[in-house]
């Protein structure tokens, strides 16, 4: 007989290493047509970090994510960067862009504020513009502002700038300290049917809702949210490397089990509104915090449908069954 | 001078005369009619892009465009003239001293150009915070993925083949497994000394025991998670090339580029500044790509040879011999009141940290701060121990520990709802961290956004509307 | 020996030894990298490519047994002015993110709406079943696929 049943599990996750210092370098240089290059040493390992990372350079400068150009991962050209690890490519990478794309608008607007008859911290960088705050009419382009800086003054508009997110040591006894800058939240709730004769789970569908600040680009976080919920039903139902005397004995995907897109069920997912101003433009980040959660839910669904506590991982459904037909023992015995 | 030239021009008239009896048969060559590899070239790329403000925007991802093209260009799909194909010997056992490695029969071999082994490495250790993996095992091997030689050939079925010339001459070492097992004091120590127990840690708030004791109800389970692998779609690849300078280029699936300089400066005993690391566009990491593997070896191997050398892991390489997941071993007691306020959680973790240390230490002091929950909880104590054993390599698995520990404390808080009959959502939203409420480690939590998260992810369900 | 085929309606040929899969031959004897090696014995998906009307893993088949035949590669669909419906609409909606599975979802799909131009989602994932991936789950994949059939039956009403 097929049981229904919810499940919910909340999170917490915190970006950038434990304590340990992880910055991030990085370079902007705009060009004479108002277009722009930046360098950063991160490596685009698919999760769109690169994109992300353009549009935080665009919007420091005023422009539009188009307009830049991102090259990365070459240790010859690229500045240093401690990695697309720890979800901190968001955060500390971002926060190290905009402080070097901040440090080529102010080569602009030092540039520009005599043409404009203003002082430089009365300008902004917006819609391809450099303006006058309060007075926008009264603006110079972009491009203009950068031909003027580079071929009049002599000051070619290019910014290089680090970031490491402020930590606190951790105490050696009681590990009290400050370990990370900021940390995201979630909740994803599996609903699932379970088979009491054959203890197969079948995950109908899983609703997630996530806070990763404010999504510099929310089609790329719904992608993480959408894989990290893959990875989690495998690691809830599927995957586990079986060893035999120090040997694997399924090193392959045909014995290795993880999920086909039979496997997923419809996901719902959703993020939550929140602005962290420690972050570029009140970003946080969404990698690793979306794997978390899901195994708990789905076995805090098992146990709603059919009133077994799974405590080893994978719920295969021979374990499953197991454990219903333990609880259904004990219940006779008692009964 | 003129006279010089004209004794050349004879001298190679008379040469090509020779030849022409030698010539090939002309064969008329097939002129192709279609472009196999037509793509557009200026098509826009969604109006997003071209917004401002740039935050916030759906934007297309310019490398989408190339994936969709299958124009992107992963380290495999990248050649090299007199391109060379490396691959790597692995350990028979999972513990064993390595008594003799003999490559000469593989090295005999036409078309094989290099060997490898462990004694040949300059400096023959890394790792992220301790330095006690191997680039090739030498002398002791530590498990079943342990790299043990290499070879590079002039094809990948010639290094397969080579492979399996090379003699080395084991003396197994007896191995522990089970890291429970590994905890005791007579248990096979994978490094030597008198103890697998290579990094723990403590988390101490308040004072657990006696909020054990006051509390009205005590729950205790333990947990066990099992060993997964990230699975990247695309295996680990590296191609490593000398110029006449002295400078080796790697192109690599290396997440960590500038990490990866430093482990190569270390290993090959050469400054930094004749190291260049490529990173491409990588088919997937998940944290197994975030070191080195198999770079020292393929710039050693390009060295001997002076030929580009390029090493692709097999799907089984991906398995036995690149970093996995910690499977962890978690025993929680939490102590409660009849309202379901969370006063004590006293939580011990043992870690299956493998064979070399990797990112145990980040893993653990990750798993052990995220263990009690995001939870405002007065009294805590976190014990938290990694231990040696003689299998894959742990290292860093997207999430660090957190969906292990996760799935303890969820499943707890589903077993204290239903015991005293509290709704789920709300025994979460009971306990749940607000604005300024303090972390595990007595910080105080900014920019929270947990209580939110519970309350539209329930509306967005309907769990209100479900009965259980 | 030398292998005869077509692929991407061109003649195309190569001499490569018997043990030579299709996969290695279009990859490194006909430099078409398009079509990737996950896993090498099908059960990853990525080496799909059509021969003859037929989804197939190129690791599986050998070149010989693709003597004389119709090969359909990633490198084929698009033309010089237009990407194929199912290129622009995976773009759209950024289903793919490392990209490496890429190639071989685009083909599996592709042969799925050449057969089956309105497909449920049931269909689509049912389809996608061989082809496995670790970055997206498979949801904005699904997405593309059904908005790019839509575009197909319009097109194809329309002309």
């Amino acid at each position: 007989m097929k049981k229904r049943g919810r499940g919910m599990a909340c999170m917490w996750y915190p970006i950038g290493f434990t304590v340990a210092a992880n910055p991030s370098a990085a370079t902007v240089k705009v060009n004479t047509d108002g277009t722009a290059t930046l360098l950063t040493g991160t490596v685009e390992t698919g999760q769109g970090a690169l994109t992300v990372l353009g549009q935080i350079a665009a919007e420091t400068l005023g422009l539009a994510t188009d307009d830049v150009h991102v090259v990365s991962g070459d240790t010859d050209v690229t500045p240093m960067d401690t990695g697309a690890i720890a979800s901190r490519t968001t955060y500390v990478t971002g926060n190290a862009i905009v402080r070097a794309a901040e440090k080529a608008r102010e080569i602009l607007f030092e540039s520009t504020a005599p043409l404009l008859n203003v002082k430089p911290d009365q300008l902004e960088a917006r819609d391809r513009q450099i303006q006058v705050l309060g007075f926008p009419s009264k603006s110079i382009s972009i491009a203009d502002a950068v031909q003027h800086s580079e071929s009049i003054v002599g000051n070619p508009a290019i910014g290089s700038a680090t970031y490491n997110p402020p930590t606190v040591e951790m105490d050696p006894e009681t590990g009290q300290g400050k370990p990370f800058n900021t940390y995201v939240y979630a909740t994803q709730i599996a609903d699932v049917e379970v088979d009491d004769e054959t203890g197969e789970v079948e995950i109908l569908k899983i609703v997630a809702v996530h806070d990763c600040g404010t999504p510099i680009n929310p089609m790329l976080v719904e992608g993480q949210i959408q894989g990290g919920i893959s990875m989690g039903v495998g690691f809830a139902l599927q995957e586990e490397i079986l060893f035999e005397e120090g040997r694997q004995i399924n090193p392959n995907l045909t014995n290795y089990i993880m999920p086909t897109s039979l496997d997923m069920p419809e996901l719902d997912v959703g993020l939550v509104d929140n602005y962290d101003p420690t972050g570029p433009f009140g970003a946080k980040g969404a990698g690793e915090p979306t794997a978390v959660p899901t195994a708990a839910a789905i076995m805090n669904a098992i146990h709603d449908a059919v009133g077994v506590r799974i405590t080893t991982l994978p719920a295969t459904a021979e374990r499953v069954l197991g454990a219903i037909m333990e609880k259904q023992q004990l219940e006779q015995a008692a009964g | 001078m003129a006279t010089r030239n004209k004794d050349i021009q004879q001298k190679t008239e008379e040469l090509i005369t020779v030849e022409e009896s030698k010539a090939p048969a002309q064969q008329p060559l097939a002129i192709p009619t279609d472009n196999p590899v037509a793509y557009p070239l200026e098509l826009p790329q969604g109006e997003a892009r071209l917004r401002t403000p740039a935050v916030g925007q759906r934007a297309r991802r310019p490398d989408g465009r190339l994936h969709g093209l299958g124009q992107t260009q992963y380290i495999d799909d990248i050649t090299f003239p007199h391109m060379l194909h490396a691959k790597i010997l692995r350990s028979k056992y999972p513990h064993a001293r390595i008594v003799s490695i003999d490559t000469s029969e593989a090295e005999k071999m036409p078309g094989v150009m290099a060997t490898l082994t462990g004694a040949e490495i300059p400096e023959n250790s890394f790792g992220p915070t301790y330095q006690d993996q191997p680039v090739l095992a030498y002398p002791i091997a530590r498990h079943c993925g342990d790299g043990v030689a290499a070879v590079a050939a002039t094809s990948e079925q010639l290094a397969t083949e080579a492979l399996e010339k090379i003699k080395v001459e084991y003396e197994p070492l007896p191995a522990v497994f089970d890291p429970l097992e590994a905890l005791e004091k007579d248990s096979p120590k994978v490094h030597g000394g008198d103890t697998n127990i290579y990094t723990s840690k403590v988390i101490k708030k308040g004072d657990v025991e006696k909020a054990l004791k006051e509390s009205e109800h005590v729950f205790h389970r333990q947990f066990r998670t099992q060993m997964v692998e990230h699975v990247p779609l695309e295996p680990h690849a590296s191609i490593a090339s000398w110029d006449g300078n002295g400078r080796v280029t790697l192109w690599t699936s290396l997440g960590r580029i500038t990490l990866g300089r430093e482990d190569l400066s270390r290993t090959l005993k050469m400054p930094q500044s004749k190291i260049r690391l490529i990173g491409t566009v990588v088919g997937g990491n998940f944290g197994g790509k975030n070191e080195i593997t198999t770079e020292p070896v393929l710039a050693l191997l390009s060295k001997k040879s002076r030929r580009p050398v390029k090493l692709v892991f097999t799907r089984g390489d991906e398995f036995i011999s690149s970093t996995i997941r910690h499977p962890f071993v978690m025993d929680y007691t939490t102590g409660v009141n009849n309202d379901g306020k969370i006063l004590a959680r006293k939580i011990r973790l043992v870690l299956d940290g493998g064979s070399y240390c990797s990112w145990t230490g980040t893993t653990i002091g990750k798993g052990s701060i995220l263990a009690p929950g995001p939870y405002d909880i007065e009294n805590i104590l976190v014990e938290a121990f990694a231990v040696y054993t003689n299998k894959t390599t742990t290292g860093a698995m997207r999430g660090f520990g957190a969906p292990q520990v996760c799935f303890a404390y969820e499943s707890q808080m589903d077993d204290i709802a239903h015991k005293l009959g509290l709704d789920p959502l709300e025994i979460r939203l009971r306990n749940g961290f607000s604005e300024n409420s303090l972390s595990p480690t007595s910080q105080t939590l900014q920019s929270v956004a947990l209580k939110e998260s519970l309350a539209q992810a329930a509306e967005r369900f309907g769990w209100k509307e479900r009965q259980s | 020996m030398l292998v005869e085929l077509k692929v991407n309606g061109e003649p195309r040929s190569a001499n490569v030894s018997p043990e030579t899969t299709l996969l290695k031959m279009l990859r490194e004897y006909l430099n078409l990298t398009g079509a990737k090696l996950g896993c090498d014995v099908g059960d990853c998906g990525t080496c799909t490519v059509i021969v003859d009307g037929v989804s197939v893993n190129s690791c599986l088949m050998l070149a010989a047994r693709a003597n004389g035949r119709e090969v359909t590669t990633i490198e084929g669909l698009a033309n010089s002015d237009e990407l194929h419906p199912l290129q622009e609409k995976f773009e759209e909606h950024g289903a793919l993110q490392c990209g490496f599975c890429g190639p071989g979802m685009l083909i599996s799909a592709m042969n799925l709406l050449d057969k089956n131009p309105d497909p449920t989602v049931f269909e689509v994932r049912d389809a996608l079943s061989g082809n496995l991936c670790r970055c997206t789950g498979y949801t904005k994949i699904i997405e593309a696929v059904i908005d790019a059939g839509r575009v197909m039956n319009t097109e194809q009403a329309n002309s």
